[in-house]
């Protein structure tokens, strides 16, 4: 109705209607207030509207494609005010739109000033609309459409004093759930909230208390934001459609040329793509690549979209060809202008363009170790994405906390690849800091080993350095050491069996003791020894708990000393 | 002066001293191999082992194969290429990848400093299978951004993936390229030195506590060189390797007999 005012094709004055194809012939869809006063309802047959009122109806053809465009039309508008803007979902009566101010109101000075100044742009622009304020979009829905009010703010907690005179028709339920509901005598409510719960889902389903819930903030609604338009993007159609790959990748390498004086101009590279590639029957393929570093380059992400299509092979089903390819930057990052040295690249560089290779052709990104505070040695490291530009080798050594990057692409988690361990040394002194009631028994080498470790490393490393020797490879779990025989009961294992073979011990350093992490689970203190076997295997065992005479002791192998 | 015109050259080319001549004509025809720079090549720091390959360390580029002797062995063989990793990191900057096929043992950061190698000069890469291990050490070897490569391998190497690397390793400023099998995968390849690795009892110190690891290695095939047999031991402070002295005592000599 208003985008027909709007666009000059319906008159100003004068009811007005629309009408769409419905059950049993046109239906009205909407109606604007000259309309509403006469007694026309939404969903009317045309023609016994037609026939009751006696006063010429301007009815016009519904065009939802239309309506929707419009929506985002002023969706884009409205993202002026805060950049989160979602237009109301299916289900949710098409016209209408959210903006998430938090964080964006005081801009406009406050959240009244806000409403305040949305409202009067609105109407300059002859959109009429009404405007609520809330803390979920749930409550602002209801009070937009239901508040009795054209503006409406809320403050933040007094969404459910607000909601509960409103009707249940402000919850945004299907409508046969609301004539249910009317016909138990539930209009309002705050009368639907005073009931039992499990009476109300088992009658009306999980979907009317999740609506209740979301508008009384007591579950999270999460918004479906308008996809921000690539501010960076090339296209290209073709009349012909193209199958084969080198095309393909010529055409990406071209659009990458297109953008990249924009990107140049703007100091910025691209640290994600998005090549989308329409098929002639319409099926759409994303390819989306990550980057280490920002890059502009049209031959190296050329290269890269080579290398993921050779991994895709067949997967990428061509079909009849694709007729238009698109390429967006959907995540840029700052490229300053850099001076180049003639000739070699830099040799992070290097690693940069290794990883990005890795990644599209392998689907797999390259880990760095990185040290985690934590005395169970298992615990102790844990592998993390490597990111360019970080820890580059020796030196720097930021010690990441572990947010762990990753740019789309075809980049893992790094937590799920391997089981971490990670130990932490005495001199956090935390608490289950290391007993070291090892020290005074057994010297651990600790005179030799400060020596090299001195000179070894002499820039910061995050690694603790005053850790005793620790095994080169360690299983995620100890694995049982059986028919343990010890000479003194308390003591280090003189033979077991381990991985279906006898084990004489001829050398057993120890014990160390680490303590359980009893703030995340409780279990046993470990007595750690460094055993020396007959064939010059090097093992770390540990006994899980102290040594009890009531109870046989129970042994494992941690890890392997090399 | 009525000799043969090509004598003349090669008298021209060559000083008149016998000696010298003939090491002319040996540098004319010794096979444009790499190993004669010194730059190309990462000596063992052992004289008695280095003598053994050809020139006197490990080449620089073609991929050697290190295998544990039997499959308790592999930690040691794990260590055994670490140390060498280590030790080339520590005369050529950059970085390391380790590109494991599923199933191999990834070193534990904390263990790492154990043998001298700085955890944060590593990078890690977790392939799907041994042909995954490949296309990385390859794509590495081509990008030319790494110090070292070693490979952990599940299957063996093959003789074509081998050729492959070989290829791909030629040019300028090839990287360390060390390539890890289990114990029963050999398979004929072209490696340019194949090493069995065991475990042995490690050296103690001073106080009876075990220090330096020590491993026996065993050069089974070695392109250009001779094979040989040696207990060694890693010192990580110095990165290099040592043939234990005989008279330090051995291992289980050396329990009591100072502290």
């Amino acid at each position: 109705m208003t985008r027909l005012r709007r666009a000059g094709l319906a008159p100003e004055r004068g009811p007005l209607a629309v009408a769409a194809e419905g059950s049993g012939g046109l239906r009205l869809v909407a109606l604007d207030p000259e309309a509403r006063a006469l007694g026309l309802r939404v969903g009317e047959p045309l023609g016994r509207v037609r026939a009751r009122i006696g006063v010429p109806l301007q009815v016009y053809p519904a065009d939802p494609e239309a309506d929707r465009d419009a929506l985002l039309r002023l969706c884009r508008w409205a993202s002026g005010y805060a950049p989160l803007v979602a237009p109301f979902g299916p289900g949710e009566a098409a016209d209408g739109l959210y903006i998430d101010v938090a964080g964006a109101s005081h801009l406009r000075g406050g959240e009244a000033n806000l409403v305040a100044d949305l409202a009067a742009r609105l109407a300059r622009s002859s959109v009429p609309a009404g405007i609520a304020l809330a803390d979920t979009p749930g409550g602002a829905f209801a009070l937009a459409r239901h508040g009795g009010g054209d503006r409406v703010v809320v403050p933040p907690g007094g969404a459910p004093e607000a909601l509960r005179a409103l009707p249940v028709d402000a919850l945004r339920l299907d409508p046969g759930t609301v004539a249910g509901l009317k016909r138990l005598g539930l209009r309002r409510i705050g009368e639907l909230d005073a009931l039992p719960r499990g009476p109300l889902a088992r009658r009306f389903g999980a979907a009317l208390l999740l609506r209740l819930d979301q508008a009384l903030a007591r579950r999270p609604e999460p918004l479906a934001p308008l996809t921000e338009a690539a501010a960076y993007a090339a296209a290209r159609g073709f009349l012909d459609p193209i199958g084969r790959q080198a095309d393909i990748v010529r055409t990406a390498r071209d659009l990458m040329a297109e953008t990249a004086p924009r990107l140049e101009r703007d100091g910025l590279g691209a640290c994600a793509l998005r090549l989308s590639l329409h098929r002639v029957d319409g099926a759409l393929r994303v390819l989306d690549l990550g980057l280490s570093r920002p890059e502009r380059c049209p031959e190296r992400v050329a290269a890269l979209v080579s290398l993921r299509l050779d991994r895709l092979g067949s997967a990428l089903d061509a079909g009849f060809g694709f007729e238009t390819v698109a390429l967006a930057v959907t995540v840029t990052g700052p490229m300053p202008a850099r001076q180049t040295d003639l000739g070699a690249a830099s040799a992070g560089d290097g690693v940069g363009v290794l990883a990005d290779a890795l990644a599209q052709r392998l689907g797999r990104a390259l880990l760095r170790l990185e040290p985690r505070a934590s005395h169970l040695p298992e615990r102790a490291d844990r592998s993390r994405v490597w990111v360019a530009g970080e820890g580059q080798g020796e030196g720097s050594g930021p010690a990441g906390r572990g947010a762990t990057a990753s740019h789309g692409g075809g980049v893992l988690d790094p937590d799920a690849s391997r089981p971490s361990p990670r130990p932490s040394p005495a001199r956090e002194g935390g608490p289950g800091a290391l007993l070291d009631q090892g020290r005074c028994s057994t010297p651990m080498g600790a005179t030799s080993r400060t020596g090299m470790e001195g000179k070894a490393r002499t820039r910061a490393s995050p690694w603790p350095e005053d850790l005793p020797p620790r095994p080169l490879v360690i299983f995620p779990r100890g694995e049982a050491a059986l028919d343990v025989l010890s000479t003194v009961p308390e003591g280090p294992p003189r033979r077991f069996r381990w991985r279906a073979r006898i084990h004489r011990v001829t050398h057993a350093e120890g014990p160390e003791r680490i303590a359980a992490e009893w703030w995340r689970e409780p279990g046993a203190d470990r007595d750690y020894y460094r055993i020396e076997c007959e064939a010059g295997h090097r093992l770390w065992l540990y006994r899980d708990g102290p040594h009890a005479p009531d109870r046989p002791a129970a042994w494992y192998v941690h890890g392997l000393f090399a | 002066m009525g000799l043969d015109p090509a004598d003349e050259t090669e008298a021209a080319l060559a000083p008149s001293d016998p000696r010298a001549r003939l090491a002319a004509l040996r540098v004319r025809l010794a096979p444009p191999d790499r190993g004669r720079d010194p730059s190309l090549v990462l000596p063992l720091g052992v004289p008695d082992l280095d003598a053994h390959l050809p020139g006197g360390g490990l080449v620089l580029g073609p991929p050697h194969e290190i295998a544990p002797a039997e499959p308790a062995d592999a930690i040691a063989a794990l260590g055994f290429a670490l140390a060498l990793c280590a030790r080339h990191l520590a005369r050529a900057p950059g970085e390391a990848l380790i590109a494991a096929a599923p199933g191999q043992p990834l070193p534990y950061g904390h263990g790492l400093a154990g043998l001298g190698l700085d955890p944060g000069r590593l990078l890690l890469l977790e392939a799907g299978s041994d042909a995954e291990v490949f296309r990385a050490l390859e794509a590495a070897l081509h990008a030319r951004a790494l110090t070292a490569l070693i490979g952990l391998l599940r299957d063996g190497l093959p003789l074509k993936p081998g050729r492959r690397l070989q290829l791909a390793a030629e040019g300028p400023a090839p990287p360390l390229l060390l390539i890890l099998r289990p114990a029963p995968a050999s398979l004929p390849n072209g490696a340019a030195t194949r090493w069995r690795i065991a475990s042995a009892p490690a050296a103690r110190d001073r106080f009876g506590t075990l220090d330096r690891p020590r491993w026996r290695a065993r050069l089974d095939r070695c392109r250009n060189g001779r094979g040989g047999d040696w207990l060694v031991e890693w010192d990580h402070a110095a990165h290099r390797l040592h043939l234990p002295e005989p008279l330090a005592g051995d291992a289980a000599a050396a329990g009591g007999s100072r502290a």
